[in-house]
């Protein structure tokens, strides 16, 4: 392998980023440098990360004791939407609002086929973005 | 050793698509958050890698699980780090989707012909929050517990059917030693595998229909 980032490569695949725009790159070297690159940095954050904050376990189960459910936090917003709503309407916030999260999900590039199709595709792109970041942050709030 | 590698060549025929792949060039107009998506695959191996090693000494019973986890965490050498290695990568590698798919939506590379590989994406996602879900419970500890009892008992939302899904889900009417041992299996068999199969039609589209370069 002749693409390790030694010095010498590292000087090179920094003047490839500085090159003029236009002029196609090749996967080896150049890409491929820079992908190691990013894959170091992104094993060195999660190291980083485990070594702060190690794992934990919580106390054993005991049913008699009443606990509040948490979950994992991608599974906040979930959570946060099922609370608002109430008795037969339930089902609106556990099966139909994800279901139809996960239709516009699925399909959004078939919202973009005709004119100003870009439009509703980033509405509907920007409300499951939203709906996901917003519920998740008062769930976060709530929390604490 | 180039005498191994033309043995070895002659059999597996790898050397013209390996240098293919090798030689290939990269449209210049990207940028470093091309690299989200990469950046979720270095997750989901380490993900792969770590959970591989996690199943050594975990074991999925309900007497058992709980204090498996403590004598990973506590006993075995290293198993903390190899546990904290894979708890983070799930969070990064969800993140790291996310930010992902949001670069995918920008740069609009979602158009005609990948639609596609947007859906098997998508369905990727979901499968790997399913195994997110499925794998919180496996501790088996008070916080697990409840957060899978409130989870499962969504589906039993649903009307009619709702019960008997949510029966099939836990194999019982609430979370119990069945739960447990489907959720492992999922978990660790039917969940990786199915996004296996997913990321491989991604990378093979991309393979073949090259990066999106910016219209």
């Amino acid at each position: 392998m002749g693409a390790l980032p030694h010095d010498k490569k590292i000087g090179y695949s920094l003047k490839i980023l500085s090159k003029v725009k236009g002029e196609p790159k090749k996967f080896y070297p150049d890409y491929l440098s820079e992908i190691i690159v990013v894959i170091t940095i992104a094993i060195e954050v999660l190291l980083i990360l485990v070594f702060l904050m190690p794992p934990t376990i919580g106390r054993p189960i005991d049913l008699s004791k009443p606990f509040q459910a948490i979950p994992e936090w991608y599974f906040l917003w979930l959570y946060k939407l099922v609370s608002y709503f109430h008795g037969p309407f339930i089902f609106v916030g556990t099966v139909i609002i994800p279901l139809i999260f996960i239709f516009i999900l699925i399909a959004l590039p078939f919202f973009d086929r005709r004119r100003g199709g870009r439009l509703i595709a980033s509405l509907l792109g920007s409300i499951l973005l939203l709906s996901f970041v917003m519920l998740t942050l008062i769930s976060i709030i709530d929390l604490q | 050793m180039s005498k191994f590698f033309d043995w070895l060549d002659k059999q597996f025929k790898i050397r013209s698509p390996h240098k293919r792949f090798f030689q290939r060039t990269i449209p210049p107009n990207i940028n470093y958050t091309y690299c989200f998506g990469g950046i979720a695959f270095t997750y989901f191996l380490l993900l792969a890698m770590s959970g591989l090693l996690l199943t050594i000494y975990y074991i999925p019973t309900e007497k058992e699980a709980y204090n498996s986890v403590l004598l990973i965490t506590n006993e075995v050498p290293l198993g903390w780090v190899i546990r904290g290695i894979h708890k983070w990568s799930a969070s990064l590698y969800i993140t790291f989707i996310i930010f992902h798919a949001i670069r995918v939506f920008l740069s609009r590379a979602y158009k005609p012909p990948r639609e596609l590989n947007w859906m098997v994406g998508s369905l990727a996602f979901i499968a790997s929050m399913a195994s997110g879900f499925t794998g919180y419970l496996l501790p088996w500890d008070q916080k697990a517990y409840w957060a899978t009892e409130v989870g499962t008992s969504m589906i039993s939302t649903i009307p009619i059917a709702g019960k008997y899904i949510a029966y099939l889900v836990r194999g019982d009417s609430h979370v119990s030693a069945n739960t447990l041992l489907r959720f492992y299996a999922l978990h660790v068999l039917y969940l990786p595998l199915i996004t296996i199969f997913l990321l491989w039609g991604h990378f093979h589209m991309i393979k073949r229909l090259g990066i999106a370069s910016k219209y």
